[in-house]
């Protein structure tokens, strides 16, 4: 679990100004689900999972996930957007437990 | 008289209207929105679309979304699907929401994308949960309201949903 919160982005290597980027997103978490005891009844616990996931380019947001536990464990993400200029790009990942996660990559143009 | 209430009601509507429109701008700012919290229900899929989409009509989309998902999921604990939507993002008109929907899971909503102009093209990939063999989906709805749909069917070799 010491891994538990990373996030990793992974952009394409040369990006031009107006191009529309694909982004590849994991973040590791263990995205918990649904238990049942013996009797096949839900265990009625707060669930850890990522329920939403924001993405920023340049400070304003281009895109959001509202995700539930029929997301894999380890959760990867793909999106777009257009590149503008050069800036930060910021995926944010949070949790049923308050946690927050959160990957950056510098977007440059060439 | 009555026009007069008429004016005043048209007035009032107005204000709230854009106090709507204000809202929903704060939600899509806010990380934490409270629907967020109610997305993820276990229920069957039927209820689960009637509850996001009330009983407006979808139209067949096969024609402009690509739905990318293996037919044979060996691994139903991770599963990667893809959508992406030929389909104009401008302002004026653009792809709001990507819904990922799994009949068979016993939750059955998997993901909402929201989007804006900025996303330039309606993408989206995830891995996610097929706990059994059936249908996935993917529901479009674009910035004018129109429901857009297309299914494929999976076959799960070992179900990854547990509970």
């Amino acid at each position: 679990m010491s891994d538990l919160g990373k996030v990793r982005l992974r952009l394409p290597s040369s990006i031009k100004a107006g191009d529309v980027v694909r982004v590849r997103c994991l973040v590791i978490h263990p995205m918990e689900r649904i238990e049942r005891d013996r009797a096949g009844t839900i265990v009625d616990k707060k669930y850890r999972y990522i329920d939403r996931v924001t993405v920023t380019y340049l400070g304003k947001t281009v895109a959001s996930f509202d995700t539930t536990q029929s997301v894999s464990e380890n959760p990867i993400f793909a999106f777009t957007f257009t590149a503008t200029g050069p800036g930060p790009l910021a995926v944010t990942f949070h949790d049923t437990h308050g946690a927050t996660y959160e990957g950056r990559a510098e977007v440059r143009l060439g | 008289m009555a026009q007069r209430r008429g004016l005043t009601r048209r007035a009032v509507l107005g204000v709230l209207g854009t106090a709507g429109v204000t809202a929903a701008a704060g939600v899509t700012l806010a990380p934490r929105a409270a629907g967020a919290q109610a997305l993820g229900r276990n229920e069957p899929v039927e209820a689960a679309l009637r509850r996001l989409f009330g009983g407006r009509a979808m139209q067949d989309g096969s024609a402009l979304i690509k739905l990318g998902i293996p037919q044979i999921a060996e691994n139903g604990a991770s599963v990667p699907v893809s959508v992406e939507v030929d389909a104009p993002m401008t302002p004026e008109s653009y792809v709001r929401h990507i819904y990922l929907v799994a009949d068979k899971n016993r939750i059955p909503i998997v993901a909402r994308a929201t989007l804006t102009p900025d996303s330039g093209q309606a993408y989206v990939a995830a891995n996610i949960r097929l706990g059994e063999t059936g249908d996935v989906r993917a529901v479009v709805e674009q910035s004018d309201g129109t429901l857009l749909q297309v299914r494929r069917a999976v076959t799960v070799t070992v179900g990854g949903c547990g509970g």
